[in-house]
């Protein structure tokens, strides 16, 4: 190229430059995007062929006989360990410690948020500071005091099913596993909702004061309104880290017919009578993963959203 | 009694005195306004009256009762606040109502109310909308009547129009200050802008440091500043508050302002205030409002003491309205308001009549009035 380039030539080789690099990002963007969901694609289209075509075809071809049995199979069939049962009674185990334990730890961290901002007592910086420590405390640690605690509530609640006749569900495997999730993702969501909250208008609040309301009208009629996108965002958070906890899960819930969804894949991965059976692993391993996927493909605009306003105004 | 009554009122935030014993009394009907530079305390006193503060020492009565012990909801009053704060998960319907519903007001009642505050406000047509599709004028309009509807014995303002723009400000200014007039409500408005206070108030309570400056009707606080204080925040352009010495004049006293390379100028002024006396040949100064400094054929035709001197011309600002010319007197730029068509022109010396029934003089030591 010659030193004194017309403005023509200069613009032209601009324009090259640019889809030169476009070509590279973009590339280096899809190679990313294929190497992170080529697993998710194998799980797929093994889920859906049969056994002969798996040990006789490629990994990554599509099935050429598409069939739903390992699907039904996994759902209604599959062994875990040595009852085979299906994941379908794993899948509701799954369901009903999410959703109490994520309901119940958003509305308690928006309680804590609301609170922490908008009430201010002395020493509400400690607070604060101590229920963060709650978020980098590592699980493992805490395994085996939150065993006893909960095998003290357990009898506890074998002492009220002999006076009343109801255990008020302690002891219960369940329960016990909403109170440890509730209790460990109580620093989490009152993070979220502390930032959320501390840029929230407190003229709000005082107005609503002016007008009435009560402490709990308040935050029923005009903070929580207002919390959409920090709701989702603690929404998605909470039930994929429940949904997908393990360690609590199998210390806690780890046999029998109370074991969560992630427990049970495990077991019927680790099964091993004769042949293994990919098809039907993979197909329970996608109904173990599609309920997060479902929460982000329908709350998902909001999570970035919400972390975004958390970004900029916490 | 007056109707308001805050007595030797004390708000401390741990060591810290933000209010050091305000008193402050307000008539029924009559139009309070808390002024002040940032800082002040203003906001704070408002909020201590709506209950949104607790009080340290003191107390706050409203129509012969003792307010400061209850909570916001039970003090009978309505707050608009600078922000609006309106609810923006409600309509402007929903808004004005919450009050009322939060009373346990029934339906068919609250309707009512609404309707007529929105027939007052001429907000009718907004009702169904919610606050984030409304400009700037019409939000305010709501949070007036989300405090109108609930027909409370006092209404408190905090900066309410700040946050409009300038001509909108005017606007809203008449239309509360007829709406004070038509309704008769007791209003107790915070403001930093001085013109606000003048405009709208009964009473005005000039605030600096957590302590009330002055309290008198705008009059008062405009003709009769009792100190450096009072005398330069209200009025714009400012008070010319002008180093002068006194001197004596046969039996009576001057003023003497040192100019720059040139004679001092002296004023001599029969009608003095008596303490001034014991000011002469000590440093005083000398208060003059611009419009009391002007061309001689434009001086006030009835003021008692009326005194001219040659003036050195620095700058001249015609505004339309007015005319206002710099001069240097004393080390100090000070503003002479003329006529629009007055004809000078800066770099002469063209005489100015000080009007000096209407000038005031401050102890520079202490910067209280001289009486």
């Amino acid at each position: 190229m010659s030193a004194v380039a017309s403005p023509a030539s200069q613009a032209a080789s601009g324009a090259r430059a640019r889809t030169f690099n476009r070509i590279v990002i973009y590339g280096l963007l899809g190679l990313f995007a294929i190497f992170y969901l080529m697993p998710l694609f194998v799980m797929l289209v093994t889920s859906f062929k049969t056994m002969d075509e798996i040990q006789n075809g490629n990994m990554l071809s599509l099935p050429h006989a598409p069939t739903f049995a390992p699907w039904i199979k996994a759902w209604s069939e599959v062994c875990s360990g040595l009852t085979c049962v299906g994941m379908k009674g794993y899948f509701w185990n799954s369901i009903k410690m999410v959703v109490p334990a994520v309901l119940i730890s958003t509305l308690l961290g928006a309680l804590n948020g609301y609170v922490l901002t908008k009430w201010r007592f002395r020493g509400h910086t400690l607070v604060f500071a101590m229920m963060l420590f709650a978020c980098f405390i590592p699980f493992q640690s805490v395994l085996l005091p939150m065993a006893t605690i909960l095998g003290s509530l357990g009898r506890f609640g074998v002492t009220l099913q002999n006076a009343t006749g109801f255990s008020f569900g302690l002891g219960n495997s369940t329960v016990n596993l909403v109170f440890v999730h509730v209790v460990y993702g109580l620093g989490f969501t009152t993070l979220f909702f502390r930032n959320y909250y501390e840029a929230f208008p407190t003229e709000l609040v005082k107005a609503a004061q002016v007008d009435g309301a009560s402490f709990f009208q308040i935050f029923r009629r005009i903070m929580l309104p207002n919390s959409l996108p920090i709701i989702v965002v603690t929404v998605i958070y909470q039930f994929t880290n429940i949904w997908n906890d393990f360690l609590f899960a199998s210390a806690y819930a780890g046999s029998g017919d109370v074991m969560p969804m992630t427990v049970a894949l495990n077991n019927v991965v680790n099964t091993s009578t004769g042949v293994v059976e990919y098809n039907v692993n993979m197909a329970a391993a996608m109904i173990a993963a599609l309920p997060t996927l479902i929460v982000y493909v329908v709350a998902g605009r909001y999570f970035v959203r919400g972390l975004m306003a958390g970004a900029v105004k916490g | 009694m007056a109707f308001l009554e805050i007595d030797g009122l004390k708000k401390r935030f741990g060591n810290v005195e933000i209010l050091k014993g305000i008193d402050v009394e307000l008539e029924k009907g009559g139009f309070l306004v808390l002024v002040g530079p940032s800082g002040c305390g203003k906001s704070t006193l408002l909020n201590t009256i709506a209950g949104l503060e607790q009080i340290t020492e003191g107390e706050i009565r409203v129509d012969g009762r003792a307010i400061n012990d209850l909570h916001p909801s039970k003090r009978d009053i309505a707050m608009v606040f600078q922000s609006y704060a309106l609810y923006p998960n409600m309509t402007v319907a929903g808004n004005i109502a919450f009050g009322m519903e939060m009373r346990g007001v029934p339906a068919a009642e609250r309707q009512a109310a609404i309707d007529k505050v929105a027939k007052i406000l001429q907000i009718g047509h907004l009702l169904k909308r919610k606050p984030s599709q409304l400009s700037g004028g019409q939000r305010q309009r709501v949070a007036m009547g989300r405090a109108l509807v609930r027909d409370p014995k006092l209404f408190l303002f905090d900066e309410p129009l700040s946050n409009l723009d300038a001509k909108l400000r005017v606007d809203m200014r008449i239309e509360i200050k007829r709406l004070h007039a038509t309704t008769g409500t007791t209003i107790v408005y915070v403001t930093h802008d001085q013109i606000e206070a003048m405009t709208l108030a009964t009473k005005i309570a000039v605030m600096r440091d957590g302590e009330v400056q002055q309290f008198g009707t705008p009059a008062e606080i405009y003709n009769n500043p009792t100190n450096i204080f009072v005398a330069d925040f209200m009025g714009s352009p400012a008070m010319n508050l002008i180093p002068a010495k006194i001197g004596a004049n046969g039996s009576g006293l001057s003023v003497v302002l040192d100019r720059e390379a040139r004679q001092p100028i002296v004023l001599p002024m029969p009608g003095a205030p008596s303490g001034l006396a014991a000011f002469k040949d000590k440093p005083v100064i000398f208060g003059v409002r611009p419009e009391a400094l002007t061309d001689p054929e434009g001086a006030e035709r009835n003021a008692s003491s009326i005194a001219t001197a040659d003036c050195h011309i620095e700058v001249v600002e015609p505004a339309g309205s007015d005319t206002f010319a710099v001069t240097n007197l004393g080390g100090k730029g000070v503003v002479a308001r003329l006529r629009a068509d007055a004809n000078i022109q800066p770099g002469t010396s063209t005489p100015l009549a000080f009007n000096l029934s209407k000038a005031v003089f401050f102890d520079p030591a202490t910067e209280k009035r001289i009486l």
